[in-house]
């Protein structure tokens, strides 16, 4: 009888630490990880793509991305998105997306174009949580993907706070 | 945000016809993420964001995208279009919340 009261002391401390290191790392992180929500989970980029393209493969070229290498504020960073690729009747770039792998949701934005557009380029301001890759995929209306992707340094994320 | 659904939407003045011309857009919207909390209720505010942007010049859909929460406030854009024809360009933006905000400029190449 003692030592089961000694042992479920011996129990009730471990336990009662280990909920105080929970409780205490939980307080801690949102401080660190602003605006991380313990029910929001990050979405893997290689998640999102294999959601959009299925088991596709992305070739690299043809994407050439315009990005800050350092972002001041997080909430307005510039991405201008140019293709090379032909804008003619039966050839042209469908669309264009834009991913800020770092985001809960790393999709920003699917732009789909026409040959009417004469010009495979867009340009937009978009929010980066933190430092992460911004990546663009092109894809034509042939079925082809090509990517490219910069890593820009966010110094004030810009989802929540 | 009393402004909210406002659109500025330029294309350069002097256009011939055929050429490529860039169109520059931009929206009013507070475009918020659901991520953001209220600094005095401590309460998330819900997510509010444009997601469908249609462009069409004349009577032919040129340009459509879909938007995330990601895309900054005031959102803004360019696109290229092929000034091949002497017509209205309309660009109509909608938000999760059902509304719908759209402009009109004259696309006139000599």
């Amino acid at each position: 009888m003692r030592e089961n009261i000694k042992l479920s002391r011996r129990g009730f401390i471990k336990a009662t630490g280990a909920a105080c290191t929970a409780v205490l790392m939980a307080g801690a992180l949102p401080g660190f990880l602003k605006p991380v929500m313990a029910a929001e989970e990050q979405i893997d980029i290689k998640d999102a793509l294999k959601k959009l393209f299925g088991d596709k493969k992305i070739e690299t070229g043809h994407v050439d991305l315009d990005v800050p290498i350092i972002a001041e504020n997080g909430a307005v960073v510039p991405v201008t998105v140019t293709s090379d690729l032909p804008m003619a009747a039966g050839d042209y770039v469908k669309n264009i997306y834009v991913f800020s792998e770092g985001n809960l949701n790393p999709f920003v934005a699917k732009v789909g174009l026409t040959s009417a557009n004469g010009k495979a380029e867009i340009a937009t301001r978009i929010k980066m949580r933190k430092t992460s890759n911004v990546r663009a995929v092109v894809e034509t209306s042939k079925g082809n993907l090509y990517q490219n992707m910069k890593e820009v340094k966010v110094t004030v994320g810009g989802c929540g706070g | 945000m009393a402004e909210i659904g406002k659109i500025m939407i330029k294309v350069p003045g002097a256009i011939k016809k055929g050429d490529v011309i860039p169109v520059k857009a931009m929206v009013v919207h507070p475009m918020e993420t659901g991520q953001r909390k209220d600094s005095k209720t401590q309460n998330l505010i819900p997510e509010h964001y444009i997601n469908d942007v249609k462009v069409y010049y004349g009577s032919d859909m040129v340009t459509s995208m879909e938007w995330g929460i990601a895309v900054s406030t005031n959102p803004f854009i360019t696109f290229y279009l092929k000034a091949d024809k002497a017509a209205p360009l309309k660009m109509v933006f909608k938000d999760n919340k059902g509304a719908s905000f759209e402009q009109t400029v004259q696309v006139n190449p000599q």
